[in-house]
């Protein structure tokens, strides 16, 4: 798991690159802890009424209370932290946001695309479904060529059809079927 | 013990089993030489191939991509000086200079020898030490167990990321995330809120999949837009000489061993791992080298530090799997899966209750170890060829495998809405860069966190006996040195990281 650590901070930390992108990833802290704090005081209630047992002290809501409780105290934290950056930085140029977005869009198009195989799964099946997500996904991450675009097909069948073959017929496991299997 | 050694070879000896390590040993190797891909998302996807087999067979083909893993990170480490996994950093710093010197084959022969020699020295650590630590374990009450998953978790979240807030907020995210849906203890539904999707709460490999792989994709989508179009990954040709590279390794015992021992240690230490067992090798062999400022040059010391120390870690991560029911890392934690899914129990009593399966992984390691050597030697060109695969096919390949994978589990399609959501929510903390490992081990050790602490103060409702038994006591102390330590060393950065 942490042979993940390394990796993940040089690829993801934008802090360390300009006073702008500093700024609004701190505000980008604020909001996300925010968030939490409220949901996580939310839960912190809704905990409470779940029931006690009378065979122990800690009822089903005790410990997940005492960890709603560190973790508001510790959101609070990071925001104090973040606030801190936040206010130690200029304000972003204009079209930040717009920039930002445009520089993860293929990120954000398969994503997308992701979002739209998993919706589609139950409705089309675990085949067509990883079909379509094949070949668009593969199209949209830059295959244009003849040749790739052969190799991209054949890869479709593969881990669609072929997948499903896998599992159904050697580990006897049915993936998601769908109305046209 | 010697009954079940010999049970245990019974199982894993037998033509099955060894041909699908072989092939977990395959994939390992390709999997963690293509950059990006890393030793948990090989593993993860090898879980779901896995369930229709016998416990043994299972978890010896996951030991396989795991030991072959950590071998196959080097080859784009030594010839691109891209990492494949973040376990082989160090490997850059000499074996792509001396790559880039005229010399790919050495410095890959050196380091397959490296790797195999560390995971050897790891496996034989795992066989002396995790049996009598199990022994003691045993005997540990319901306060010490949550006092060690206490410690486990301090750990974790003072070693990963930069920031210790924001991995002690993961992991406590991880624990309340695993809250959701029964209670261990009295099946109360919590926190579903009567929604289908969360009915059944969230299985940690779901956690785990859209953690690790989901998230991790995307960002190798953004780095593929910067990535340049068309540069070879393998050189146009590789003189490979592996027993000139076996003389040379041998030629430095002393950093061999300590690279070894260094990683078996880390890998012991909940939290650490390869990544950095391999930076930490490499900087001792360092200090004791005579020749320290041929280090980053191409010297053969420093592939060898860094690749048996990285190996290494392999056996060190199952020895509190093993022991105490403790995963290591993300990847002990699935191996730990792969057990559950079979109805095997972890914790100390595995190795009493099913003493052939412990050994038989224990022979698994040694199996694996000598697998990857073979398979390196003589197919480590065709691998050079076969890893050269754009990451317009990995990613969308990877996501439906990912897909599968979560379905597989249970034959439910809401785990792969969850999958989608998990995935989501692990990019957003990676790209504010929150340490997700601490997250997935808050995920699985929170169930046993709970049941011991619940467990522990129904026996007796005297709270003080965590701080008065000597152990629990001991292991409170040592979160404690632990947090302060990593608070230490935080603070003595940041004089340094401001005037960069």
């Amino acid at each position: 798991m942490s042979s993940q650590a390394p990796l993940q901070q040089t690829r993801s930390s934008d802090r360390g690159a300009d006073p702008d992108t500093r700024r609004a990833n701190a505000l980008a802290h604020l909001v996300l802890n925010g968030a939490l704090v409220v949901l996580f005081a939310t839960l912190f209630v809704h905990a409470g009424a779940l029931p006690s047992s009378m065979w122990e002290p800690l009822g089903s809501g005790s410990f997940p209370r005492l960890v709603l409780a560190v973790l508001i105290m510790i959101n609070l934290g990071i925001m104090v932290q973040e606030w801190r950056h936040y206010r130690s930085n200029t304000a972003a140029a204009p079209g930040l946001v717009r920039r930002w977005l445009w520089r993860h869009r293929l990120a954000f198009g398969v994503l997308a695309l992701f979002a739209l195989y998993i919706i589609s799964v139950p409705a089309l099946g675990f085949r067509l479904a990883s079909l379509f997500f094949l070949v668009l996904a593969q199209l949209a991450l830059g295959v244009r060529r003849p040749r790739s675009l052969a190799i991209a097909a054949v890869i479709a069948v593969t881990f669609s059809f072929g997948l499903d073959w896998l599992f159904r017929d050697v580990f006897i496991i049915s993936l998601p079927r769908g109305p046209f299997s | 013990m010697t009954e079940a050694l010999f049970a245990g070879m019974d199982q894993l000896f037998t033509l099955s089993t060894m041909a699908t390590m072989l092939l977990g040993v395959v994939a390992g190797v390709i999997a963690s030489a293509i950059p990006g891909f890393t030793i948990t998302m090989a593993i993860v996807l090898t879980l779901p191939l896995t369930f229709t087999m016998a416990p043994l067979q299972g978890i010896a083909t996951m030991l396989a991509v795991y030991v072959g893993g950590y071998s196959g990170g080097l080859i784009s480490a030594a010839l691109l000086g891209i990492p494949g996994t973040p376990s082989s950093v160090a490997t850059t710093f000499d074996a792509f200079p001396m790559a880039r010197s005229g010399q790919p084959g050495r410095a890959l022969a050196l380091g397959i020898w490296s790797s195999f020699f560390g995971a050897l020295v790891s496996a034989i650590v795992l066989i002396i030490a995790a049996p009598p630590l199990a022994m003691i374990a045993v005997k540990l009450g319901a306060w010490e167990y949550f006092s060690l998953i206490i410690f486990a978790m301090t750990v974790v979240a003072s070693l990963v990321g930069k920031s210790m807030l924001k991995g002690v907020m993961t992991g406590l995210l991880g624990l309340f995330i695993a809250t959701v849906g029964a209670d261990p203890m009295m099946g109360v539904a919590r926190f579903t809120f009567d929604i289908d999707l969360l009915a059944n709460g969230f299985p940690f490999l779901v956690v785990l999949i859209g953690i690790f792989a989901v998230s991790q994709l995307l960002q190798e989508v953004e780095d593929a837009e910067q990535t340049q179009h068309g540069k070879q990954l393998i050189p146009a040709n590789v003189a490979f000489k592996p027993l000139d590279a076996l003389r040379e390794t041998l030629a430095y015992p002393i950093n061999l061993i300590r690279s070894s021992l260094v990683g078996v240690f880390i890998g012991a230490v909940p939290g650490a791992g390869g990544s950095i067992a391999n930076l930490l090798a490499y900087d001792q062999a360092k200090r004791a080298s005579k020749t320290p400022e041929e280090f980053g040059t191409g010297t053969p010391e420093g592939v060898i530090a860094s690749e048996s120390g990285n190996s290494a870690t392999s056996g060190g991560g199952l020895i509190p799997m093993i022991a105490l029911g403790i995963p290591g890392s993300a990847v002990d934690a699935v191996l730990m899966a792969s057990l559950m899914v079979h109805g095997i129990g972890i914790g100390p009593r595995l190795i009493l209750d099913h003493g052939d399966l412990v050994y038989g992984m224990f022979m698994a390691m040694l199996l694996a170890a000598f697998m990857v050597l073979v398979v390196c030697l003589f197919s480590m060109r065709f691998f050079l060829r076969v890893t050269n695969v754009p990451r317009s096919v990995i990613v969308p390949v990877v996501l439906v495998c990912c897909v599968v994978g979560a379905f597989a589990l249970n034959n439910r399609v809401t785990d792969i809405y969850l999958l989608l959501g998990v995935g989501i929510f692990g990019y957003i903390l990676s790209k504010l860069d929150y340490p997700l490992a601490p997250l997935v081990l808050g995920v699985i050790l929170g169930p046993i966190a709970e049941t011991n602490l619940r467990r522990a103060l129904m026996t007796d409702e005297n709270w003080t006996l965590f701080f008065t038994r000597p152990i629990s006591l001991t292991l409170l102390i040592l979160a404690v040195v632990s947090v302060a330590f990593a608070i230490r060393q935080r603070l003595r950065q940041r004089p340094s990281e401001k005037t960069a």
